[in-house]
């Protein structure tokens, strides 16, 4: 046999072995779609935030929150900075683009003490963006976490369990869970006994906030958060919603997203994680941010659920 | 014909070792804890073969490759996370920056010699470049691989990328001037 041959042969089992692994079902349309729509947004430079908060941290304030963008919300209660799932980079994991600049500058936080991660993706656990961070922090990770950490130089590092509780200095971080999915590159939720995911609740000084990090809906968990705190502030995710049969199991759309406000019993809502990264294949990066604020008129909830533009940060308790 | 035998008989043994080590990690982590470790989705996961071209005097010979870590020693992770590791092995705690012990199987679609194939053993170092290693890392290290009955050592330098996923080396042996590019596909 010739060596071209042997060349052809090689190329052609290749081109097979690449060509059933892309046509396995579920994987085709939904990614096809996906990644030519991450790719035709790969150029575009990402739109700009017309005023950004030089200083988001304050001496003391009761409670504030400040939305970067996605699901990176700046929150201070008196003397502590929380920082959760802190993305300002480009793109998340390569390939989907960001389409508005994050609202602040990361080295605008001159101090931070604690860094929360819901879960393992690429567009929560952002290795280039946990770099750009002040030292001082405390990481807090979900269960499984460590194994897909890098060392930063942070003060700590803890892993968290669901329903676990991390105390320091008067703070309390409960890991609660949620509904999502596991591990980071695709297939290695093969292989993970356990959830990499989780949401938190903030208690310090006599306020409590929920971060749900990215979720679906699953009544039971949000009902008994609901039961266990009193949450004055909720960040619940409300995006991607298309496809909505393939989305629906690990994320929120806005209808769900209220009902899990509504489960757990939250004075105010905020909704995240939407109108910052090519996601899913909702038809316009206002998608989801729209039915909100369609159900939030016709429900009459103007006045607790917050729908903030990126950048804009809210004094909550002065 | 011996030689040809002989070679089959090594790469047999050198399987079932895998594989009885593998079986032996799952187990231990199974007595453990149910965290993540080697289970049938991942032991499905190594079947896939990474690709290779070496370069003799008078041709080039095209193979496909399995490789299996046997155990790698990390320091880019935190200090939640041990920094030895046997076979099951996370990309960060590789591309953070790590240095392995790789046993490998060549299988060449052309005859070397008397045989299809080849045996090799690594000690590679990971060194992150880009975003801890995760977008880009450096590879470097030393090689010894046994083609056709005949061993040569390799000094061995690349890169990997796509999250780690996906390494390209070029090998090199000074004694018989041979080089080795492959194209490899580490999926933990």
């Amino acid at each position: 046999m010739t060596h071209k041959n042997h060349f052809l042969r090689f190329t052609l089992f290749s081109l097979v072995a690449l060509f059933g692994s892309l046509c396995t079902p579920g994987c085709s349309s939904f990614f096809t779609n996906f990644i030519t729509n991450s790719f035709k947004n790969l150029p575009n430079s990402p739109d700009t935030v017309a005023v950004k908060v030089a200083h988001p941290v304050f001496q003391n304030v009761g409670l504030s929150v400040l939305w970067v963008g996605h699901a990176t919300c700046l929150m201070q209660i008196s003397d502590k900075i929380f920082l959760t799932d802190p993305i300002f980079t480009e793109t998340a994991g390569m390939i989907s683009k960001r389409r508005i600049e994050p609202g602040i500058l990361p080295s605008s936080i001159d101090k931070l003490d604690y860094i929360l991660i819901s879960h393992i993706h690429f567009d929560h656990l952002n290795y280039g963006s946990l770099s750009m961070l002040p030292k001082s922090a405390v990481m807090l990770l979900p269960e499984g976490g460590a194994e897909y950490t890098p060392e930063f130089g942070f003060s700590d590092y803890r892993e968290m369990k669901p329903w676990t509780t991390f105390e320091a200095d008067g703070v309390r971080i409960t890991a609660v869970p949620v509904s999502h999915f596991n591990g980071r590159y695709g297939f290695d939720s093969g292989w993970l006994n356990y959830n990499t995911y989780t949401g938190f609740v903030i208690e310090y000084k006599g306020k409590t906030i929920f971060f749900a990090g990215d979720t679906g809906y699953d009544p039971e968990k949000f009902k008994k958060i609901g039961k266990k705190f009193a949450i004055d502030v909720a960040f619940i995710p409300i995006a991607p919603i298309e496809p909505h049969e393939f989305m629906k199991r690990v994320h929120a759309d806005p209808e769900e997203a209220l009902q899990i406000f509504h489960d757990v019993r939250a004075k105010i809502m905020i909704p995240i994680h939407h109108r910052t990264f090519v996601q899913g294949l909702d038809s316009s990066l206002t998608f989801a941010q729209d039915q909100l604020k369609r159900l939030v008129i016709e429900r009459q909830l103007e006045d607790r659920v917050l729908i903030l533009k990126i950048g804009e940060q809210r004094i909550l308790v002065p | 014909m011996v030689q040809k035998r002989t070679l089959w008989y090594i790469s047999f043994v050198l399987l079932v070792g895998i594989i009885l080590l593998a079986g032996w990690q799952k187990a231990a982590a199974q007595e453990q804890e149910q965290r993540s470790g080697i289970s049938n989705a991942w032991l499905l996961m190594q079947a896939v073969p990474s690709v290779s071209w070496t370069t003799f005097s008078t041709r080039t010979h095209f193979a496909f490759e399995w490789e299996a870590t046997p155990i790698l020693y990390s320091w880019g992770m935190t200090k939640l996370d041990p920094p030895l590791h046997s076979f099951f092995v996370t990309q960060p705690e590789r591309f953070a920056g790590s240095v392995e012990f790789i046993i490998s199987t060549q299988l060449y679609t052309s005859q070397v010699g008397a045989s299809h194939w080849g045996f090799s053993g690594q000690v590679l170092a990971h060194l992150p470049l880009v975003e801890h290693g995760e977008y880009l890392g450096f590879n470097l290290g030393i090689a010894r691989y046994t083609i056709a009955g005949i061993s040569s050592n390799y000094f061995v330098g690349g890169f990997s990328t796509l999250f780690g996923f996906l390494h390209y080396n070029i090998k090199y042996s000074p004694a018989n001037e041979t080089w080795m590019h492959s194209i490899e596909v580490r999926f933990f």
